[in-house]
């Protein structure tokens, strides 16, 4: 298993955040005017789209500043009773121990309906007679909920950040990891992003952990998407689905054709089912999608597709029952469409070497290749001079013989021997 | 130095130097006194001497310049219509300048010939018939079209018998001088099953490591030379690892070429040798059954082997929680 990324490389410092600088410049003053007294507002709401760097930078700032950080979200201030719970850290500013403190109350688009209006107006006491910075976070500050809320607050808004930007950041991670990236690899990632640093960090993990090196090729099948749902999250819908509609919505939402969905989902089925009833049931889902495949093919009606969808998507995620995930499980890009370039040339070199056979021996290339060459290899491998006596009657070239012995020293050997 | 591969250097030069097979060769012996040759259907599975039987009537008709008189052409390599039409009867409408009127065209492979080219196939055989005559070579004559039976000849060629394939195989060791034990010369007969090319191809890669020849080093070949290593899939699926397994699987599959058919009657084979629950077995019969027949009708070969795959993942699982 391994760390996701966006955890591992989560900035700790402010210097680390990758764009916002005047918004975060701005917050970083109200911070430090604290120290000369109550300001006038006291409370900061951050306020931009996900992934924009809105959490870290309140953390970064606890962290560079020294503070105590006390974070509440979503499920604790859901009524009344539940924000004066907090109420009284928010009246004192610092702790017993002489540290001062801040406050961060995230995720308040959590608050919903009627139920929680309470929610809002508590927050807003809390927030009028704080004794310590308060820092609200939501994607959206004009929502009419939060107008009582808005006016003791100083309202920071949070950007994406350009394509430049998370680029850099990008870079940073593949020199930590040991990555060589091309430019043109990390700008694409990030501008397909479209400013969500967090995305972009999990599409580079998937793309380009373990490697030692990353081009443009390796990332710019991406770029046959034009729409904004990632693979991974289409795969995420699939391998993990509630219900048949929402596993079953993934195809709508993948901006690859069903057969490359289906490889997608073919590849990652066994990393994300670990226990062996599931995986069976799921992998029997695939092959019965394939029959509908073949059905298909053989009728030359597509309407049969709606079944192929059905088995590949809904019959894989109820396939879970036992299976449970532990850490963050990469997905692959499938693996044998890669496969097939790559054998390619090892069979059309068999090929090659069948043809040499058949000349000599009254046997098609393609039986050679299949029934002779692997005895080739065993002679090339032990007995250079049997191998070399071979090489010579069977006309093979060092390309051949590289093949058949796999090994450079003995493949100069054997070409020595042949004079 | 000089190195052929065995297979081709001990291959009989007449029909005389065959030493099984008896009645066909003795039919092929009286077509040769006669100087006619009937079109012919040589059937029979692979190394049981299809090939060899055909050149050998060459040489006996025409002698040692039989290869002006003769065309090998192999249909795994060449078996589109267009080959029929342009190599087949250029070669057959010819007239043959000795004093034999025909020729002879070997078609080796040929089940693997499509229909459409048989065909036309048998077009041309009925109309050259004067100046051309053809031996076809095949695995299963079942796969060759009835109008072209109808007008061949048929032999039919069975594995050859253990002192035969024995008698071969010392022969080629004494000559070779290789050590070949006696065990060593069982595990060749059982890994081979009587086809002889893969024999004798199996005796000199085991001669290349440069040791005695005992039922050791036949079956180290054996499992190197075989890419389709079904038994040790079985074993990794079955030991719980399917990410591993069904590597092997791709491996088969892309790199060796290997065809899903083969593999799944291959598993169907090792399956009840395999160590798993005994009622499964059954269970397991049934599914691989089921693959067969998919694989038949054209379902993706490495999808369905490898939903196979992951069943024996849970039989092994279950194996594992009783004990």
């Amino acid at each position: 298993m391994y760390a996701a990324w966006t955890v591992k490389y989560r900035p700790k410092s402010l210097n680390e955040i990758v764009g916002n600088s005047e918004s975060i410049g701005k917050l970083v003053d109200w911070v430090k005017s604290w120290g000369k007294g109550l300001p006038k507002k006291r409370a900061a709401f951050l306020y931009g789209p996900p992934g924009t760097g809105k959490t870290v930078t309140v953390e970064a700032v606890a962290h560079d500043f020294s503070m105590e950080f006390v974070e509440k979200n979503a499920s604790d201030y859901r009524t009344e009773e539940a924000v004066n719970r907090f109420a009284g850290l928010a009246s004192q500013y610092g702790s017993l121990f002489g540290e001062k403190r801040i406050i961060l109350l995230d995720e308040l688009d959590g608050l919903t309906g009627t139920s929680d209006r309470g929610g809002v107006k508590a927050i807003s006491d809390v927030v009028k007679d704080a004794n310590c910075p308060v820092v609200l976070i939501a994607n959206n500050a004009y929502d009419p909920r939060f107008s009582g809320l808005r006016v003791y607050c100083l309202l920071l808004e949070f950007k994406r950040p350009s394509a430049g930007e998370v680029a850099k950041c990008l870079k940073r991670i593949c020199e930590s990891e040991g990555i060589q990236a091309e430019e043109e690899a990390l700008k694409f990632i990030a501008q397909r992003s479209g400013g969500d640093v967090r995305s972009a960090v999990n599409d580079l993990q998937a793309l380009g952990q373990g490697k030692k090196k990353l081009v443009y090729e390796d990332v710019s099948w991406l770029g046959h998407r034009d729409r904004q749902d990632s693979i991974f999250s289409v795969l995420r819908m699939v391998l993990y689905g509630k219900t048949c509609s929402s596993a079953k919505q993934a195809v709508d939402m993948a901006d690859v054709d069903v057969d490359m969905l289906f490889e997608w989902i073919y590849e990652n089925v066994p990393s994300h089912f670990n226990d062996a009833h599931d995986l069976a049931d799921a992998m029997d889902s695939l092959a019965i999608a394939d029959i509908y495949r073949g059905r298909i093919r053989s009728t030359r009606d597509w309407s049969f597709l709606r079944y192929v969808i059905d088995y590949m998507t809904a019959g894989v995620a109820f396939a879970r029952k036992n299976s449970r995930t532990s850490g963050w499980v990469p997905f692959k890009f499938p693996q044998r469409i890669q496969m097939l370039s790559r054998s390619k040339a090892e069979r059309a070199m068999q090929l090659s070497i069948g043809n040499k056979v058949k000349h000599r021996n009254h046997i098609s290339a393609v039986r050679a290749a299949k029934d002779v060459v692997p005895y080739l290899r065993i002679i090339f491998r032990n007995d250079p001079q049997m191998a070399a006596g071979l090489a010579k009657w069977l006309v093979l070239d060092e390309e051949m013989i590289g093949y058949l012995t796999g090994n450079e020293e003995k493949t100069e050997a054997i070409v020595k021997l042949m004079g | 130095m000089s190195f052929e591969m065995w297979a081709e250097k001990y291959r009989p030069k007449t029909l005389d130097d065959i030493f099984n097979q008896k009645e066909i060769v003795d039919r092929l012996k009286s077509f040769a006194r006669s100087r006619n040759v009937p079109h012919c259907i040589f059937a029979g599975p692979p190394g049981t001497g299809k090939t060899t039987a055909a050149l050998c009537l060459a040489r006996d008709l025409y002698g040692d310049v039989y290869r002006e008189h003769l065309m090998e052409l192999n249909a795994s390599d060449e078996r589109g219509i267009d080959v029929v039409r342009e190599t087949v009867k250029t070669f057959a409408r010819v007239k043959s300048i000795g004093e034999i009127p025909f020729k002879i065209m070997i078609l080796d492979e040929a089940d693997n010939m499509t229909s459409d080219a048989q065909q036309a196939l048998r077009r041309t055989m009925e109309r050259y018939t004067e100046t051309c005559r053809f031996i076809m070579c095949a695995n299963y004559s079942g796969k060759i079209i009835e109008p072209i039976q109808s007008r061949c000849a048929p032999f039919r060629f069975t594995y050859l018998p253990r002192e035969e394939h024995d008698r071969c195989l010392k022969q080629i060791a004494e000559k070779e001088r290789v050590k070949l034990s006696a065990d060593g010369l069982s595990a060749i007969f059982e890994v081979c099953g009587g086809d002889l090319r893969k024999a004798i191809n199996t005796l000199q890669a085991s001669a290349a490591l440069g040791k005695p020849v005992d039922a050791k080093v036949i079956y180290s070949i054996a499992g190197k030379a075989s890419p389709a290593d079904v038994q040790k899939m079985i074993k990794t699926a079955i030991s719980g690892n399917f990410m591993e397994a069904r590597d092997q699987l791709r491996d088969m599959i892309q790199k060796y070429g290997v065809a899903g058919i083969d593999i799944i009657r291959q598993i169907h084979t090792e399956l009840f040798r395999a160590e798993v629950p005994e009622q499964w077995k059954i269970r397991l019969a049934d599914v691989v059954g089921e693959v067969d027949y998919r694989l038949v009708e054209g379902a993706d070969e490495e999808v369905q082997l490898s939903a196979l795959l992951a069943k024996l993942v849970e039989a092994g699982e279950e194996l594992r929680s009783k004990k």
